[in-house]
């Protein structure tokens, strides 16, 4: 029975997000093939284009050790949980397993899979370039994402024609443009819809066939227009930063002793996934998916402009501040993660200039949420200036 | 070899010292003190409560042969170690000891966990011992229950009496207590946060266990074999059957006796 | 005007009595559970300052466990308290708070009236000195409050890693090894730990005036240390005010606001 409510509709994202693996098993049982993968550099389009479904591996928050026989400790939580999926079978029912190489501990989690969980056979590694703002990188990811075509076709035993792939854009392109609309609804006065419950909703999209998600978001968006919702309230607050699928850590935020809002979530589990379009209608779809995915937000792995140090991707950021008028700033990285701390470094002299404070708070399996908790309110008291005395 | 002889074995550990006296296959006395960052006097120490406890004096001891990691430092004028066993070879003669059966030996420590195996006549098969990060789990429990309140005893009772479900990081000690204190300071119950707190030890120890084949009987030993709570957790995590000598503490210096006997 | 201020940190409970402005009394209690452990530290203080509960006008409760105080009118966080509290003792000129505590490390910027503009928090890996600290004296079976002095005596001492806790006392304990004595054992680890805050409190930057509170500030083995290390002018500890009281008077005095 199809939800009917807007409320409805976001628990039903919500359920796929707590139990991702029955919502693709589902789907296999209705016939599809569906491929895990383990970074938002795969160019999903071409595994739909072949009928393959794109489902991306999110980490069950179990707190284990069994994966630090496997990886090295000081790798990133994420990269541990998923290395214990894939050695606890728990994605053995996935007919593929593929990833981009961009940062070390996700490829490793990766070889984990295909060395020790039995991926050997069906999985796949695309090559990406090191860093997105060169010349050779758009040709090199051409190659690459041919190279990978054919994989797919082999694999899938039936070739992949132009108009799969264009079917493909069309269909994943719809998707990033309802997620937008959706997103877009943070700066209305009245918002219909919370940041959290659209942090829900875009995680879940990045798990689910794209064709069921554009449905069920295209009632939402229907459902939400014209409503009007509770102004927000108190301190307005953007998180940025790396993988965060511990919708917790976001709901914490309007949990607070003082009021505060998620206006907006700049992360790689957020806006980072569907802040862009593939161009349609390209006689090239290689070439087209090619220039789609270097005009995303950049991955901080992957984020240098040689030869300055500066990174694009607080272009997007600066302009995030100014769309949706933060009074506040989390940044949000896993413990261990390399490349999101070094770009804290950097973005927080931009922040300090625009008068914006923020603070860090490094994920794990676990929330410590009376200290997350305490990060959080310190940063509202800072924001609304409280001083003592009155 | 004279088995009437009287034997003096002490392990040397990082944060405790045991020391055992034996003779004719019997263990006639038991102490141990903490080590205190001085091998030399905490040895001192150990082995004059050892020697009370057994009704001997030291100069009826045909032998004193050391073990632990810090072995090699316990000579001083009052102490005169006459043979040296490594911790492996003391770990797997002293689970033999207790129980004639048993091939793998799980030595849980104060700072260091290690998996033995051995054969019957107790020679090494494969040795496994935990990396830098998941050091120091016997200390973390000492920290955990002295943070609530309690003692190790207390920790490990309160904790069986516990449903709960919380978890805290198993990354190393430092995420553990830092996990744990949030917890009490979330107002979970002692108990349930002492259970999790076991339960960081229990999974460190029992990732280690899945990284070598385990060949049976199983012998738990070392200071923090003597919660019940934690190796009834541990039998759990491993699915197989533990072996629990009554002092577990005392695995290493039995064996460093029993290996080292002239 | 009476007014409270608890802060309930993940190692032991403070809580001052404000009379008029001044410190009358406070206590500590060692952190067993938010809500028990808040009611014992104030009610110690009460008594020492001769008032019963109902002559707190305002009782704000700070630290990692404040949600759990139920008899506190309102909360602040250890932050805004750290602030107030300085600003409070050392007056105007102070700037920057390093509040040491027994689980975490905050470096506090702050106006001269005491309201908190940035912080830094320590990450996941600098977490536990000061427990680290009680663990070690534990191990030698000296006082906490006397280790800091043991630390001063030591001359030379070898180096540990100042990246993580866990990897400073396994390399103690190896050095035990090669015989070097305890006290240098000390002096070497208080080295490290004293690295491990200057980094952050490098991080956060300092701008005079600097003041140190919370637990570690007792320890001189410690501040002396990250004086030489940070090479900035630190405001001296006052003769009559016990550093790890500084957050919960930042609490009462922010009670004192409330209460007008």
């Amino acid at each position: 029975m199809p939800p009917k409510t807007a409320r409805a509709i976001i628990e039903y994202f919500r359920g796929v997000t707590e139990d991702p693996h029955a919502y693709a098993r589902s789907l296999q049982q209705k016939g599809q093939r569906v491929a895990g993968y383990m970074c938002t550099h795969v160019p999903e389009e071409v595994l739909y284009a072949a009928g393959i479904v794109p489902v991306r591996i999110i980490t069950a928050h179990t707190p284990q050790a069994i994966s630090r026989s496997y990886i090295h400790e000081t790798y990133c939580s994420f990269s541990h949980d998923c290395a214990y999926q894939g050695l606890e079978h728990k994605y053995d029912y996935l007919d593929l397993v593929v990833t981009a190489s961009s940062c070390i501990h996700m490829s490793e989690a990766f070889n984990v899979w295909v060395r020790f969980a039995g991926f050997q056979t069906k999985s796949y590694l695309i090559p990406y370039p090191h860093i997105m703002q060169t010349k050779p990188a758009r040709g090199f990811m051409v190659e690459s994402f041919a190279e990978f075509k054919q994989f797919i076709e082999s694999f899938a035993g039936r070739a992949i024609t132009d108009a799969d792939l264009e079917a493909a854009i069309g269909v994943y392109n719809r998707n990033r443009r309802l997620l937008k609309q959706l997103w877009d609804l943070l700066k209305l006065e009245r918002p219909p819809i919370s940041g959290p419950d659209l942090a829900t909703v875009t995680l879940a999209a990045q798990v689910m066939d794209k064709a069921e998600c554009n449905r069920l978001l295209e009632q939402l968006v229907h459902k939400l227009a014209g409503k009007q919702g509770r102004a927000p309230a108190g301190v307005r607050v953007m998180a940025t930063g790396g993988a965060c699928d511990h919708t917790g850590v976001l709901d914490l935020i309007e949990r607070l002793s003082y009021p505060a809002t998620l206006v907006f979530v700049d992360s790689c589990t957020a806006a980072r996934y569907f802040w862009f379009e593939v161009p349609e209608g390209r006689p090239d779809k290689l070439d087209a998916i090619a220039e789609g995915y270097l005009s995303r937000i950049p991955c901080p792995a992957k984020d240098v402009v040689p030869g300055t140090g500066e990174k694009e991707r607080f272009r997007f950021v600066q302009q995030f501040i100014e769309e949706y008028r933060p009074d506040a700033v989390v940044c949000l990285y896993q413990r261990f993660c390399s490349p999101q701390p070094m770009d804290v470094v950097a973005l927080k002299p931009i922040l300090e200039k625009l008068g914006i404070p923020s603070t860090d708070l490094e994920l794990d399996t676990t929330i410590p949420l009376a200290q997350f908790g305490t990060q959080l309110e310190a940063l509202l008291e800072i924001t609304q200036r409280m001083a003592p005395g009155g | 070899m004279d088995r009437s002889q009287i034997v003096a074995g002490i392990d040397s550990g990082h944060v405790d010292t045991k020391a055992v006296v034996m003779s004719g296959g019997k263990v006639l006395g038991y102490a141990s003190a903490p080590t205190r960052l001085d091998p030399a006097t905490a040895a001192g120490t150990a082995l004059n409560g050892a020697l009370a406890d057994a009704g001997m004096s030291q100069s009826e001891l045909a032998g004193i042969v050391s073990t632990g990691i810090f072995r090699d430092v316990l000579e001083s004028p009052a102490l005169h170690v006459t043979a040296t066993v490594s911790e492996h070879m003391a770990d797997a003669r002293g689970a033999l000891f207790s129980n004639q059966k048993a091939r793998t030996v799980v030595d849980l420590g104060g700072n260091v966990h290690k998996i033995i195996r051995f054969d019957g006549a107790g020679n090494l098969v494969d040795v496994a011992q935990n990396d830098k990060c998941a050091d120091g789990l016997g200390i973390f429990l000492s920290t955990a229950a002295h943070s609530l309140g309690l003692s190790e005893p207390e920790l490990s009772e309160l904790a069986l009496g516990s449903t709960g479900s919380h978890a805290i990081a198993i990354q190393c000690s430092l995420s553990a207590q830092t996990d744990a204190t949030d917890l009490v300071c979330q107002g979970i119950a002692a108990a349930d946060v002492a259970r999790a707190a076991l339960g960081y030890v229990v999974e460190r120890v029992a990732s280690l266990c899945r990284s070598m084949p385990l060949a049976e009987e199983v012998v738990v030993a070392g200071g923090l074999a003597q919660s019940a709570a934690l190796v009834g957790q541990l039998r759990t995590a491993l699915g197989v059957h533990l072996s629990l000598p009554e002092r577990p503490q005392y695995v290493g210096a039995i064996g460093a006796a029993v290996r080292g006997q002239p | 005007m009476i007014s409270a201020g608890i802060d309930v940190g993940a190692v032991s409970t403070k809580a001052v009595i404000l009379v008029d402005g001044e410190p009358r009394a406070s206590a500590q209690t060692p952190t067993l559970g938010p809500e028990a452990s808040a009611a014992a530290a104030f009610d110690t203080a009460l008594a020492r300052a001769g008032l019963r509960r109902e002559d707190v006008r305002c009782v704000v409760a700070t630290g990692r466990g404040r949600a759990r105080v139920s008899f506190a009118t309102r909360t602040v966080t250890e932050i805004a308290g750290a602030a107030a509290g300085a600003v409070r003792i050392w007056g105007p000129s102070v700037r920057t708070v390093l509040d040491a505590g027994g689980e975490s490390c905050r470096v506090i910027h702050c106006t001269e009236r005491g309201r908190a503009t940035s912080f830094l928090w320590n990450d996941k890996c600098a977490a536990g000195i000061g427990r680290s600290l009680e663990t070690l004296a534990g191990m030698i079976n000296v006082d906490v409050t006397g280790i800091g002095e043991l630390a001063l005596r030591a001359g030379e001492s070898p180096r540990l890693s100042d990246f993580c806790a866990v990897y400073a006392l396994s390399e103690l304990l190896d050095l035990v090894r090669s015989k070097v004595p305890a006290e240098q054992l000390v002096a070497a680890y208080h080295d490290a730990m004293a690295r491990r805050i200057s980094t952050l409190v490098g991080r956060a930057g300092v701008t005079k005036s600097f003041v140190i509170v919370g637990g570690l500030a007792r320890n001189a083995g410690i501040v002396n240390r990250v004086d030489a290390l940070l090479k900035v002018d630190r405001l001296a500890a006052k003769p009559d005010w016990d550093p790890v009281f500084t957050v919960a008077l930042g609490a009462a005095v922010f009670a004192e606001g409330f209460s007008r």
